[in-house]
């Protein structure tokens, strides 16, 4: 807070932390960080020819694609959540307002999203967001400044709950 | 509650005492602490580790590219993942 941010950068902070936590869950759950072993848990639709009620927001995914990663194929988790319209549909407007500029910037967000995921051991979303910043102009040094303040806040975190610390630092009023 | 003491910053020598400014200086500065906080007074017991830690402090969170704000938003949002209340 002494840095400048208030009440809403704060939580705007937090929803992209909370998002970030649950598309690595996702992505993990869908067996998408162990691209390697085999298939994902469910078959991606083909994106040009998906469900009719899927259509408009996997059109709107492929027209980010290619902004944000160079791709004209929308990312294979978003073409798996299309099996169900719904899912997609909501996942994807929480994944444009979370992570739209409001008093954080686009690009701190996403790398916000970046140290979550890492620090969740997220392979997939680790690799999505860090194509993104890529693609953003990020270079090795930049992510690797994003993981050095996960793996030393990785430290503080087990030293404080492994001993318990009460916490002694008060928010700015 | 905190299962080890807590080592008294004001009874420390040597090279513990000298990290210890070094972090007060800092906090106060970054967030107005008046004392060193909690968290590197418990590793004082451990003297080589307190500074292992305040060195990798200074290279991660006090140089390179990224403002100090940039740094504190991926910190928060990692001390969330991790689940740490402190």
């Amino acid at each position: 807070m002494r840095l400048g941010v208030d009440e809403v950068g704060v939580t705007e902070l937090m929803g992209v932390t909370e998002h970030a936590r649950a598309m690595a869950t996702a992505a993990a759950g869908l067996l998408l960080d162990a691209p390697d072993t085999g298939r994902p848990l469910i078959a991606p639709l083909d994106a040009s020819a998906p469900a009719p009620e899927a259509r408009a927001i996997l059109d709107e995914i492929t027209a980010w694609s290619r902004e944000a990663l160079g791709s004209s194929e929308p990312p294979l988790l978003w073409r798996i959540l299309a099996h169900n319209p719904h899912y997609l549909e909501a996942t994807w407007h929480k994944e444009t307002a979370v992570m739209a500029a409001g008093a954080l910037d686009v690009h701190d967000k996403r790398r916000v999203a970046l140290g979550v995921a890492m620090a969740v051991r997220g392979r997939y979303m680790i690799e999505y967001s860090a194509a993104i910043l890529r693609r953003a102009g990020d270079d090795d040094r930049d992510l690797l400044e994003v993981l050095g303040v996960v793996d030393h806040y990785t430290t503080l975190n087990t030293l404080s709950e492994g001993l318990q610390i009460d916490s002694d630092i008060k928010p700015a009023t | 509650m905190t299962t080890i003491r807590l080592v008294d910053a004001a009874a420390v020598t040597g090279k513990t005492k000298e990290i210890f400014d070094a972090v007060l200086l800092r906090e106060r500065r970054v967030f107005g602490a008046e004392s060193v906080s909690n968290i590197w007074r418990c590793m004082g017991h451990a003297p080589a580790l307190l500074e292992a830690n305040w060195n990798r402090s200074r290279a991660l969170m006090q140089r390179g590219r990224f403002s100090p704000l940039q740094r504190e938003l991926i910190a928060t949002a990692v001390s969330v993942a991790n689940a740490c209340t402190y």
